[in-house]
């Protein structure tokens, strides 16, 4: 039992001992990792039954869980500076890093190898046995967002005066792409040429990686809160304040970018994201509505439900069939996506 | 959509007292939740339990306009406290001792998220007494937290003589006009002076706006005399001068002199003071005793308090040696050649004699006369770079001036800002617009009507550095309808 293409359906919503900050799927979208606000880790099996176990805690609050794009291996972090490292198979805390600074940004790099942790300043880089690497350290500000360069060891992170790249691999190096101002996000387009931040005043900041060439899309009147490319790289789709945009990279160079302005929202949008392997978006805001959008033809949403409190978190299967969705009052909706 | 959670914002330099404050309320049994970031070590504190939290920041913008500066590890943390089910009463927010309070204020009013979950209760600074006029001195920011202050803790006062609190009072309204002023010693203090006071908020501002908006005065004390008609010695004599003005009434008590004496060695705030405008006023004989208050000696200097102001904005007649003061005239009195100066009272009864300065800094005024009632008047700024500048005006204001003046001040004066409040009266409108701001960043409404039977006053008070009160007088009479 499907939904029908283009909708989504609800297919059960778990309740949770404690609201959902983060959460990352499974490579196979059986499973999900749940950091919750107060501090648990949980682990939600999504097959038939869905249902959420506590698996273990971050003292003071969870922060970030990631999951290896095609691997068993995930890993948390929290306000008490650990970063945890779990085996779906026999998920026990293992802690492989400990600090005093709030760790609250996790990723692993595409192949699987590499896991970076964000704390403060610092950007702490693993291997998928858990050994420290790196402590890279002298950002200009606290990383506010990090993001691994598609099909690659280098991985971009981005804060309060720009953006810094790290080779990781092969000759290891670093590149700074300076900005005016405070980034929030980052993202890289499908290719890995070009590195997008939403700033804190409401600007989105573009980087061309190999030039260094900056240039920048203006249209946000206030702090962009969440920012996502669509898998072909065609869209990047921003949110600030009540406005929802998706800007159109299909003409070259900056000038030709279109935006497209998605107005259904009637308060501040929580979050976004792309379907991936398509140009659908769905969005949720204060309104309680989530909302899906073709992108391509976007005068209206597509479908529309109302949750039923204020969205925390949206994330979609790694094969877009299944989208999670986050809310204030501790439970996890799961949709499907025809 | 639950209440908004008030946020008190402390600042103070290191050693104010600000961690044994801190300490208290983390620790007292006062049955609120309450959460305490401070900054200065990145940690927040919740329950008696201290996390580690982000790092102090601030997000400037690409235009460099310092109202768009934020507090990029706040909005961080608030964020995450936002997520816990059990919600807090109150946030108390510690900032540096060596940081201007501006941005974590701005941050309330810019971030929209913040906004709609946090609410800006009060900016409380902690005042250490025995050391605050060394700081001022040396650093720029004490002055600036004191002006961007809605709650001033005098700390340590058990440090300080009584008389020199009271001077120190004095040069903490001049600074900033708003701000109440608590003394306390060991940060001792109740919490309902520090937390949900409810100074940004506009509704509760309104409730308690008597003394909210009191403006600065161009005079420091008045006092009221009964007195027969004749002239009267301004200062005492100086004891090695021979007393050879026949006018000279004898009414110096050697008592009185070594007790003024005294004071006059105490402290002097503002320096070595020179001169001292003075100006006598006939208290109003058929000031109607039905109205409120009307008739009291409190009331009888109130009244007058309007007509001082204008006049002491005027120019200054030079008293020369034996000169003679008559009513209504602003006389200048040179301290050093103030010899057989004298007030000329030209019929008997009650006159209101407004000063400058405080007499007791200068070896006081009328020696031998007591007054039947006297009153202090917030000291205006002399040596001080931060002031408070108060308007008052009964006349109805167009709302659409009043936007373009104050649109043009906040982008020409916003720096120099650091806070403004205020009450208008806009003509046709039955409400009571009510405002503030912090730097250029501005929030204002209007609120509940005019009570029925009031004088609709509008009130305004700017607190910055280096405010021009013609300025801001000529601005405001731009937006008379």
């Amino acid at each position: 039992m499907t939904a029908p293409a283009g909708v989504l359906r609800l297919r059960a919503r778990i309740e949770l001992a404690d609201f959902p900050v983060d959460a990352a799927w499974s490579a196979d979208g059986g499973a999900l990792v749940i950091a919750g606000g107060e501090g648990a880790v949980l682990l939600a099996d999504t097959g038939a039954a869905p249902a959420a176990r506590q698996i273990g805690a971050h003292r003071g609050g969870a922060l970030a869980v990631a999951w290896q794009r095609a691997g068993r291996l995930f890993a948390s972090s929290g306000q008490d500076g650990t970063v945890l490292l779990w085996d779906a198979r026999a998920p026990a805390p293992r802690p492989i890093h400990e600090g005093k600074a709030w760790c609250d940004r996790l990723g692993f790099a595409d192949h699987g190898r590499l896991l970076a942790a964000a704390a403060g300043r610092v950007l702490h880089v693993f291997d998928a046995a858990g050994a420290t690497l790196h402590a890279l350290a002298g950002h200009t500000g606290v990383i506010a967002a990090l993001a691994w360069r598609p099909k690659s060891s280098e991985i971009a992170v981005a804060g309060n005066g720009g953006a810094r790249l790290h080779r990781l691999e092969a000759e290891p190096a670093v590149r700074d792409y300076p900005a005016a101002g405070a980034c929030l996000t980052a993202g890289w387009n499908a290719d890995g040429r070009l590195l997008a931040a939403g700033m804190q005043d409401g600007r989105v900041q573009l980087w061309n990686v190999a030039t260094g060439q900056p240039s920048q899309l203006t249209g946000h009147g206030g702090r962009i809160i969440a920012a996502d490319w669509s898998t072909n790289g065609r869209y990047l789709a921003t949110a600030a304040g009540e406005e929802l945009i998706a800007w159109d990279f299909s003409a070259r160079g900056a000038q030709g970018i279109e935006p497209i302005a998605l107005g259904a929202h009637s308060e501040r949008l929580s979050a976004l994201a792309f379907r991936p392997g398509t140009s659908m978006l769905v969005s949720a805001a204060r309104d309680r509505r989530l909302l899906l959008w073709r992108v391509a033809s976007a005068a209206q949403p597509a479908d529309a439900h109302l949750l039923r409190e204020d969205c925390t978190l949206l994330r979609f299967s790694r094969d877009g069939r299944q989208l999670a969705v986050g809310d204030a009052a501790g439970g996890l909706s799961l949709y499907e996506c025809g | 959509m639950s209440a908004r959670v008030p946020v008190t914002v402390l600042t103070g330099f290191l050693g104010s007292g600000k961690t044994t404050l801190v300490n208290r309320i983390l620790s007292e049994q006062h049955g609120r939740r309450i959460a305490v970031i401070e900054n200065e070590f990145g940690e927040v504190g919740v329950d008696h339990e201290l996390v580690i939290g982000a790092e102090e920041e601030l997000f400037e913008t690409s235009n460099g306009c310092i109202c768009c500066t934020v507090r990029g590890d706040l909005i961080r943390i608030l964020a995450q406290l936002r997520k816990r089910r059990e919600r807090f009463d109150a946030i108390l927010i510690e900032t540096t001792g060596l940081a201007d309070p501006g941005p974590v204020a701005q941050t309330f009013f810019i971030d929209e998220e913040l906004r709609e979950h946090y609410l800006l209760d009060a900016i409380v600074t902690l005042v250490d007494a025995r050391h605050i006029e060394q700081q001022l001195k040396s650093s720029p920011v004490a002055l600036e937290q004191i002006g961007f202050a809605d709650v001033l803790l005098l700390n340590k006062t058990d440090l300080v003589p009584a008389t020199e609190l009271s001077q120190l009072e004095r040069r903490l309204h001049a600074i900033n006009g708003t701000a109440s002023i608590v003394r306390t010693h060991n940060a001792d203090v109740a919490l309902g002076r520090v937390l949900n006071i409810g100074a940004f908020d506009l509704d509760r501002a309104l409730a308690r706006d008597e003394d909210f908006l009191e403006p600065a005065r161009p005079f420091e004390w008045a006092g009221l005399y009964t007195l027969p008609a004749g002239e009267y010695e301004l200062q005492q004599r100086s004891s090695a001068e021979p007393a050879a003005d026949a006018h000279a009434h004898d009414h110096g008590h050697a008592h009185d002199h070594e007790h003024e004496s005294n004071d006059h060695g105490a402290a002097h705030p503002h320096g070595q003071l020179r001169m001292v405008d003075l100006l006598l006023l006939p208290s109003a004989a058929e000031a109607a005793p039905d109205e409120p208050g009307g008739g009291s000696d409190a009331s009888r200097i109130d009244a007058l308090i309007e007509d001082a102001t204008r006049r002491f904005d005027g120019d200054a007649v030079l008293l020369g040696p034996h000169a003679a003061l008559p009513p209504q005239v602003l006389g200048r009195l040179e301290l050093d050649h103030a010899r057989h100066v004298r007030l000329h009272l030209p019929r008997a009864g009650s006159w209101v004699l407004f000063c400058e300065h405080a007499p007791a800094e200068f070896g006081g005024l009328l020696p031998g006369l007591r007054p039947e009632h006297e009153r202090s008047f917030g000291s205006h700024h002399h040596d001080a770079e931060i002031g408070s500048i108060g308007l008052t005006d009964s006349r109805p204001l167009d709302p659409g001036k009043v936007n373009d003046w104050l649109s043009y001040l906040l982008q020409s004066r916003g720096q120099d800002i650091l806070r403004m409040k205020g009450v208008l009266n806009f003509a046709g409108e039955a409400r009571r617009y009510v405002f503030h701001g912090v730097h250029m960043v501005f929030d204002g409404r209007l609120e509940r009507e005019w009570p029925p039977l009031s004088a609709r006053c509008s009130r305004l008070v700017f607190i910055g550095r280096g405010l021009e009160r013609a300025e801001f007088e000529a601005g405001f009479e731009s937006c008379i309808a």
